[in-house]
């Protein structure tokens, strides 16, 4: 059980590369904006073209590939659940049937429809592990906070609600350390967390998982008493240690934004959607 | 000697007005003078570390008043003058370190104090240079050990340039090297900086080294003064459910067996001091 060896989400990889040297504001908006990409994505070409940029923005970012790729190990279980589900459960009404199992039949779209499914929360978790490897969660939280800050016109709490998040962002990994701890706490006492039927096996995680929710509310405690001492009271009155500044690599990063853009949605556009 | 910190008639219970009130102070008297090392200790559930949180207003009074240089923490208006004040450090680094850098984090008191740029920077600048932490200032915390966290917090307290530092229970989950380290920051805050320390610790090794002790039991304290003049007190000690000081045991030990050893040694160098001039 080397459950932090796996978790990449939430943390940042210091580096000195152009992907890391970019304003947050614009790797956030870069980000939104292949998430949204990805949603309209509808072909193989498409998702063709997506992993290739991706693949370049992990090589520009210097971080390890296999850094990333064992990052996406834990998702497995999920993406192989859904892909399944997809294949079984998915219907137009002139597919071709691929196979029969049981009261289930697989159709040739359940197939596509699986494969563009995963392959899009494949690219989605992708995308955000990059972003947070390469953006330190400070830079997270002041790009974020600027970028919503119009919307503090119409009543929402932008600063107080990044802070929330930057929190949960830096605790991703302790809880997982603590989580890492239970199990293994209840394992020198015998649970064999890997024997019995599925009903036997989600018995045991009750054990694991109160705990863990104990000592998370324990923790969010003590670390609103730590806050409110270092004289935390909102977003108000906040000054910042370090304005964020565009420079000319910013720039060039939206124009190549731009043209990969361009480019995705004539490919979007002009190849019929497999669905 | 000037007061900075003043507990007059403090009580403070849990659940107040409910049927589960538990009291956890009653009736403190003590004070905190400008310029020394003050250590609180006594058992687990002896209510040090509830009467820490009243030093900088993180809980008020049920009954009675603090002054923290003669402002009143039950006034909320006085809150943010005492909390710049009077800055405060927890046991578990973990769940006080706010950001993922080192750095920023340090920044964090100062940015909420609303501080200048510039002024931020070179406050940040000066915490870690004062506690020699520049070399982990791109670090983020998760890479760092224990004790390197603690003068982290230490550091991001620092920084908001506080009289006075509540440092409760800051080694407890630290190994002998980070212990050793936290406490020689805190001593050296105190006399090069001339910042008041207040330090809780069940380690009586760490008491040694303070100027003045106050010892809780039950809500109350039960004793007060030099750590020479509260260890000689072995009976009372002892009944607080304390330890002695290595030193301090030994030379008791060697007392029993009929050396002539002073019964007020507490530090090492006492200890050897006094076994030199045996014959």
């Amino acid at each position: 059980m080397e459950l932090t060896k796996n978790i990449t989400l939430g943390v940042y990889l210091p580096g000195q590369s152009s992907i890391h040297n970019l304003d947050p504001r614009t790797k956030i908006s870069a980000a939104t904006i292949l998430i949204v990409l990805l949603l309209f994505a509808r072909s193989y070409e498409a998702y063709g073209l997506i992993a290739l940029f991706t693949a370049a923005l992990i090589f520009c970012s210097g971080i390890p590939s296999g850094y990333v790729i064992r990052g996406l190990k834990p998702m497995l279980p999920v993406l192989v659940i859904m892909w399944v589900f997809q294949l079984f459960l998915y219907k137009t009404p002139d597919t071709a049937i691929l196979f029969e199992w049981w009261v289930f039949e697989a159709t040739e779209a359940g197939l596509h429809m699986g494969n563009l499914i995963t392959l899009r929360v494949l690219f989605l978790f992708t995308v955000t592990t990059l972003l947070t490897l390469t953006t330190s969660v400070v830079s997270l939280t002041d790009g974020l906070e600027s970028l919503l800050k119009p919307l503090k016109m119409i009543g929402l709490p932008s600063q107080e609600l990044v802070m929330t998040l930057v929190i949960a962002l830096r605790f991703v990994l302790i809880l997982a350390e603590e989580l890492e701890k239970i199990i293994k706490a209840q394992m020198a006492r015998g649970v064999a967390f890997d024997q019995g039927n599925f009903i036997q096996k989600t018995k045991k995680l009750f054990p694991v998982f109160l705990p863990l929710f104990i000592g998370a509310f324990k923790r969010a405690e003590e670390l609103i008493v730590a806050m409110e001492a270092r004289s935390y009271t909102g977003g108000k009155g906040r000054t910042k240690m370090k304005t964020l500044r565009m420079s000319s690599s910013d720039l060039s990063a939206a124009f190549v934004m731009l043209a990969y853009s361009g480019i995705l949605i004539y490919v979007i556009i002009s190849v019929e959607p497999i669905i | 000697m000037k007061k900075i910190i003043e507990t007059i008639g403090l009580s403070y219970c849990y659940r107040a007005g409910t049927s589960e009130e538990v009291k956890a102070l009653q009736d403190v008297n003590m004070s905190v003078a400008k310029g020394e090392i003050l250590a609180i200790t006594g058992q687990n559930g002896s209510g040090k570390s509830t009467l820490a949180r009243h030093f900088n207003g993180l809980l008020t009074p049920t009954a009675g008043d603090v002054l923290v240089n003669d402002f009143s923490t039950a006034e909320k208006k006085n809150i943010k003058e005492i909390r710049k004040m009077v800055g405060m450090v927890f046991q578990n680094p973990d769940n006080q370190l706010i950001s993922s850098i080192v750095e920023e984090d340090v920044a964090f008191g100062p940015e909420n104090l609303g501080l200048p740029q510039n002024e931020i920077k070179e406050r940040v600048d000066w915490a870690l240079c004062t506690l020699n932490l520049e070399h982990l200032r791109r670090e983020p915390p998760h890479n760092l050990s224990a004790g390197e966290k603690q003068q982290v917090a230490i550091a991001g307290v620092l920084a908001m340039k506080p009289q006075c530092i509540v440092l409760d229970e800051p080694t407890a989950h630290l190994d002998p090297r980070g212990r050793r380290e936290v406490l020689e920051s805190a001593i050296r805050l105190n006399r090069e900086e001339g910042i008041t320390i207040v330090l809780l610790t069940h380690f009586m090794n760490e008491v040694i080294h303070c100027d003045r002790m106050v010892v809780m039991d039950n809500g109350r304290v039960e004793m007060q003064g030099t750590p020479h003049k509260i260890f000689r007190q072995r009976e009372g000690v002892t009944k607080m459910g304390l330890d002695f000081p290595v030193s301090a045991q030994v030379a008791a030990g060697l007392r029993r067996e009929g050396f002539s050893i002073s019964p007020d040694i507490i530090h090492t160098e006492e200890l050897i001091d006094n076994l030199c001039q045996l014959k």
